[in-house]
């Protein structure tokens, strides 16, 4: 290996770490702005529920990460195939839609809808669409006033939808450093190939996560719960440490042949 | 150039104030253009999760059904059932029937399957329909990838040469999105009036078009019917009446058939505007 890929490579590794201890300090940010943005929604269209579900790959599935609304709940976790119902045409179009009167046709496809424990009248539903592709969709169900959603409502859904693709953007980082190596590769040098691509970033990313317990990430998850901590949390922590560092430092002086 | 582009059906929301015209071509009518029409010698393609031939709403229109097989090296269309896997599409032929009752549908099934390889797919069924010399084609989706961008330009210009007509939904999104925002396509939004013919012409593109989509009764899967709003619920009825005046006066071109749709819409003109202005 020559300088000039060593110190490219030292480069890789040194942001690869920097990812992982941000990943570490943040928590799941993109779940909690995620959630900020359906609890809005549900609040803005006085809806029952509204949800965002993300797509995963292996197998693929669209899968509910978030829910807010009294009817909800029951979403989270669920998974559907992007090849059915309403919110798999969203994604897979990209076109946001809305049907009404649902739950009165018996011929609806309704699976989905019952594992959640919840039928709904009326779905809108909106993509998450990025840069790189769709990302998700957006539903919401039944709104309380309307038996139906408005040309403003589904211009609303697209505002919605755009701000989750932010935070799904923004909070990329979350969804895997070894993603954001290779985005970030691809981007430099266009010309790489994916097996380069992929030999780079493996390279890069050996060190990580190998062991969950190394000192190191141990601190990192130390500071972390640090900083979900109050300000009189933080004070009273400060002082048993001075208290453990006094201790420790008089043990020291005391110990014999020192 | 990303945020001059509109968002998803804002001018069509208000026509007296955003789509006023002060100058249109003359001398066109509906009754000129599309009256006594049926759509009889026009294949319409439906581009989208198929269509259920047996539905009520599609009339026995149906004439072939394919779809895009992409297990191979390269995509291969073939012979497809007569199902819909989403019921998309059939609620958009139900709609293109409606307006114009003899069209002859084709469906080209591009979604449902296996979603790696997607646009690929895409691509190769507007080829197809291309190829095929359809007048019509009707698009729900489109594609975002900058890789498919010189693919998607290369078919659009095709079928502009060659005297197909296609329309397609335009994106929720104020986003490049292709074919929807190419000049060549019948780029088009909803708007929320319930008539069927009821057309806008829109002056600043790339969303050239409104047309009803907001709270439309459809056709969708096993038989089933639904009321449903999105722009791909408007693109439909502008297909459906393209496919009118392409029976009435067959070879016209895209570019004159638009020409037709913006002298015929419904947009306020110079007097209905001295009017708006009188009251205020």
């Amino acid at each position: 290996m020559d300088k000039e890929t060593e110190a490219a490579l030292a480069a890789l590794v040194a942001a690869a770490r920097r990812s992982g201890v941000g990943r570490r300090l943040q928590g799941d940010i993109e779940t909690r702005l995620l959630q900020s943005i359906v609890d809005a929604t549900v609040r803005l269209f006085d809806a029952e529920a509204a949800s965002i579900a993300l797509f995963e790959q292996d197998p693929d599935r669209l899968e509910f990460r978030v829910a807010a609304g009294e009817q909800g709940a029951g979403a989270i976790g669920l998974t559907v195939p992007p090849t059915q119902g309403i919110v798999g045409f969203v994604y897979s179009t990209g076109q946001a839609l809305s049907l009404s009167d649902v739950a009165n046709d018996p011929r609806f496809n309704r699976g989905a809808a019952e594992q959640t424990g919840y039928v709904p009248r009326s779905i809108a539903a909106a993509p998450l669409l990025s840069e790189e592709g769709t990302e998700g969709v957006l539903q919401v169900l039944d709104k309380r006033g309307s038996p139906t959603f408005s040309l403003q409502d589904m211009e609303l859904l697209g505002v919605f939808a755009g701000q989750a693709t932010v935070a799904i953007a923004a909070a990329r980082v979350q969804r895997g450093t070894e993603r954001l190596l290779r985005t970030a590769l691809t981007q430099i040098g266009p010309d790489l190939a994916d097996d380069d691509v992929e030999r780079i970033v493996a390279t890069a990313t050996a060190d990580l996560d190998v062991d969950d317990e190394a000192p190191f990430w141990r601190l990192v998850d130390q500071v972390a719960r640090l900083r979900a901590l109050s300000d009189r949390e933080i004070a009273l922590v400060t002082d048993v440490l001075d208290v453990v560092a006094q201790h420790a430092s008089r043990a020291r002086r005391s110990r014999p042949g020192r | 150039m990303t945020e001059q582009l509109p968002a998803w059906s804002e001018p069509f929301a208000d026509p007296k104030r955003a789509l006023r015209r002060t100058l249109r071509l003359r001398g066109l009518t509906r009754e000129w253009a599309w009256g006594g029409a049926t759509g009889k010698g026009v294949r319409v393609g439906i581009i989208d999760s198929g269509l259920e031939n047996a539905h009520p709403a599609l009339r026995g229109r149906v004439v072939r059904n394919v779809t895009v097989d992409i297990s191979g090296d390269e995509p291969e269309v073939v012979d497809d059932g007569a199902e819909d896997m989403f019921g998309h599409g059939t609620a958009c032929g139900g709609i293109i029937v409606g307006l114009a009752p003899d069209v002859e549908l084709v469906s080209i099934r591009v979604l449902g399957a296996d979603l790696r390889g997607k646009g690929a797919a895409f691509a190769a069924g507007l080829e197809w329909a291309i190829e095929e010399g359809l007048e019509v084609c009707n698009l729900s989706l489109s594609s975002k990838s900058e890789s498919l961008y010189p693919i998607f330009h290369d078919l659009a210009d095709r079928a502009y040469f060659r005297n197909t007509a296609l329309v397609s939904a335009a994106n929720n999104v104020p986003a490049p999105s292709y074919p929807s925002l190419f000049s060549s396509v019948f780029s088009v939004a909803a708007h929320a009036e319930p008539d069927p013919q009821r057309l806008y012409y829109n002056p600043q593109p790339p969303v050239e078009f409104g047309a009803w989509g907001v709270d439309v009764p459809i056709a969708w899967k096993d038989g089933g019917s639904t009321v449903a709003t999105g722009n791909s619920f408007a693109a439909p009825h502008v297909a459906g009446i393209v496919a009118l005046i392409l029976s009435k006066h067959p070879g016209l071109s895209p570019f004159e058939v638009k020409a037709i749709l913006a002298s015929v819409a419904d947009n306020p003109g110079r007097r209905a505007s001295r009017r708006h202005r009188g009251r205020s």
